[in-house]
């Protein structure tokens, strides 16, 4: 935490330049010398610069304020856009993690709340420092203060305000057609005709000032002082500011980001050493219930993406033999792809074991959207495609190699069974892929494969007209083919590319 | 500013000028009821140039008038906030004065007056420097800049109704732009004194 010092520097200089005389209380209470609380917020903001996120009764404990008193100067810097806050409900367990994540810190903050535990859901308030916030907040401020003072000097674009002394309306110059009476040559009210005098600027309002010379110049007089008072006073403030503005925020991130990371960073630092954290540790995961929802999330999906590599691995080990250079890469692409058809598929093979066909299908593409349904049909309609290359694929394949045919045979076996026995037929189809995919470049010669574009286009009106028998009947096996359509579009070129953009159209 | 647009307007004419003279009799009608009115969108419409298109009528029922929706090239003419502008000074006080640019008035309170002017009461009011040499005062051409513009409520709503198809004829109410406007600024005050012409 090197870079979050003069952040520091600067959150307590802003403390004293502008918050010094805060008070929380409402303005229409008396100040007694008691209840008298200024500079509240300085020390609020001074010890927030040592702490990161802190709950709210920890800090008052600290800081032996009054908890509400606390809360009030906190919700003021929270309106200052300085301080940033978190509520929720928690138990003593997500209580704890907050504790856990403190101690993982270990930025000099002895928190011995281990040992307290409530069972009651309580809301528990958080606040910590928005540095980010803090420098655009103040900056801002500044240049709103050197604005207005610059304004007020110049006398700038500033529309002149008059105010009646009797009824004390206000008015400013855009009403000056309507105020203008025609005895005299000065402004009168419309409630009750008193003569206006011209509200001259609200820096130096006692002077009455109704734009004689004298008062003028003595007006400019003191804005100037102002402006250079500002000035100098505001010179190490800048200073900060400018030192800061090429440093890397420190940012604490929200409430459970900072508490996922400390307590990460507290268990990494445990794992090395310590006799005993791996208590404090286990605590920690113990105690999950709300801070670590996102994470577990998280972890679904690395817990996915596991699987699914996982399932990769054991592809490639049960088919070792295909070591062909030249093509890893595309096999690599698609047997993932196709290991995601796969997963997917028995998923749905699961909801088709009790009942079967294409109501299944429906009801599971139903949870998804429309669009997801589009790309089933776009699947289908693949598959339904790669079939007839396929076949195409055989029959030249047949002409010219005799050792082909069982496997051909095989494939033709598997279209032809489809409708009977979907899983044994799967099977048989990741079979093919397979051979397919070993043998299609091979076999791929220009003319050859010329004849399969003209034949797909073909195939293209063909398919149309069978969409929705093949959509019942391809969609098992399309899953684990729709990869196959990516490698599709390489074998058959432009013509493949214009079909997918009709069918996307469509 | 000024500007050269399109407008489209419903106009409803009496079936006494239903005849060869049709299209005059709505081009001088347009005329009559467009030219000088004031919406705070587009500002002054100063002269209409040309129609573009003239709709088919509608008779309304029950009244025998016909409604037709007509197109026309115009001339408006909008104060912007920070706009330069010529006016001719209309009446000076102690607050300030009050200028014209055509139809928009302008005012200048004397704190946006430059500080070397004082106010000069008596017969014809003004403002001069000390030395005499620059003098505001009636009829005067200031150069001026405008610093905040106010269109009255009335036009707003006008504005509004014009926005869909109103079948009514031109507002009664003359609208007006009000300006506030600085002559505290480089280059600008007193381009043309009356007493030396």
């Amino acid at each position: 935490m090197s870079s979050i010092e003069p952040f520091n520097r600067l959150v307590k200089l802003v403390a004293r330049a502008f918050y010094d005389d805060i008070t929380t209380k409402g303005d229409n209470q008396p100040k007694s010398g008691r209840s008298d609380n200024r500079g509240i917020a300085v020390v609020v903001l001074d010890a927030l610069t040592r702490r990161q996120w802190v709950r709210e009764e920890d800090l008052a404990k600290d800081l032996k304020l009054h908890s509400k008193q606390l809360r009030r100067t906190l919700r003021f810097l929270e309106e200052e856009k300085l301080v940033a806050r978190d509520h929720r409900k928690e138990t003593a367990k997500g209580a704890k993690i907050y504790s856990a994540a403190v101690a993982a810190t270990a930025d000099g903050q002895p928190f011995a709340k281990e040992g307290e535990e409530k069972i009651k859901l309580h809301t528990h308030s958080y606040c910590s420092l928005d540095y980010a916030q803090i420098y655009d907040v103040v900056r801002y401020r500044i240049h709103r203060m050197r604005k207005k003072l610059k304004d007020e000097l110049e006398c700038k674009n500033t529309v002149q305000e008059y105010i009646c002394p009797n009824c004390q309306r206000r008015y400013n110059a855009l009403d000056a057609l309507r105020l203008v009476s025609l005895e005299d040559d000065s402004f009168h009210c419309e409630n009750c005709n008193g003569e206006l005098v011209a509200e001259s600027d609200k820096l130096a309002a006692q002077e009455g000032g109704d734009g004689d010379d004298n008062a003028r110049r003595r007006r400019r007089e003191k804005l100037k002082d102002l402006l250079q008072k500002l000035e100098v006073h505001l010179k190490p403030l800048m200073e900060q500011i400018n030192r800061v503005k090429d440093l890397d925020v420190p940012e604490f991130g929200t409430l459970q980001a900072w508490e996922a990371r400390a307590s990460a960073a507290g268990r990494a630092a445990n794992g090395d050493s310590s006799s005993n954290d791996p208590n404090k540790s286990s605590q920690g995961y113990g105690g999950t219930p709300m801070p670590f929802l996102g994470d577990t999330k998280v972890e679904v999906a690395f817990s996915g993406a596991e699987g699914k590599q996982v399932d990769v691995k054991s592809e490639t080990d049960s088919t070792p033999q295909k070591v062909l250079p030249p093509w890893m890469i595309k096999q690599g692409m698609n047997l993932t792809k196709e290991q995601r058809g796969e997963v997917k598929q028995e998923s749905k093979m699961d909801g088709s074991s009790a009942t079967g066909g294409l109501s299944d299908d429906k009801k599971s593409t139903v949870e998804d959207d429309k669009t997801s349904l589009q790309d089933e049909y776009i699947r289908a309609y693949y598959a339904a495609l790669l079939k007839k290359q396929q076949e195409l694929d055989e029959a030249a394949k047949n002409q010219q190699e005799s050792s082909n045919t069982p496997i051909s045979d095989g494939l033709s076996g598997a279209s032809s069974n489809r409708q009977v026995g979907m899983k044994s037929k799967r099977e048989e189809v990741e079979g093919d892929d397979d051979v397919d995919w070993e043998e299609a470049p091979v076999a791929g010669t220009t003319s050859e494969s010329f004849k399969v574009h003209d034949l797909n286009v073909e195939a293209e009106a063909s398919a149309e007209d069978e969409d929705d028998i093949d959509w019942e009947e391809g969609f098992l096996e399309l899953q684990s083919r729709v990869i196959l359509g990516g490698g599709l579009l390489f074998a058959m070129g432009l013509t493949g590319c214009v079909l997918l953009l009709q069918t996307r159209h469509e | 500013m000024f500007f050269h647009i399109v407008l489209e307007r419903n106009m409803q004419l009496h079936p006494r000028h239903f005849g060869r003279n049709l299209r005059e009799h709505i081009i001088s009608k347009l005329m009559k009821d467009v030219e000088g009115t004031c919406s705070g969108r587009h500002g002054f419409v100063v002269a209409i140039t040309s129609v573009e298109n003239i709709g088919k009528g509608l008779i309304r029922d029950g009244t025998g008038f016909v409604t037709f929706p007509v197109k026309y090239q115009c001339v408006v003419f909008r104060p912007f906030k920070g706009e330069i502008l010529e006016a001719v000074v209309s009446m000076v006080n102690k607050m300030g004065f009050f200028a014209e640019a055509g139809p928009v008035q302008i005012f200048v309170s004397n704190h946006l007056i430059p500080d070397d002017m004082e106010f000069q009461s008596g017969d014809m009011p003004n403002y001069t420097t000390s030395d005499g040499s620059v003098k505001i005062q009636k009829d005067s051409e200031v150069r001026l800049k405008i610093i905040g513009t106010r269109v009255d409520a009335t036009e707003i709503d006008k504005n509004i109704s014009q926005s869909r198809p109103k079948w009514d004829p031109a507002g009664s109410h003359p609208s007006r732009f009000f300006c506030i406007g600085t002559i505290k600024d480089d280059f600008l005050g007193v381009i043309n004194d009356p007493t030396t012409i």
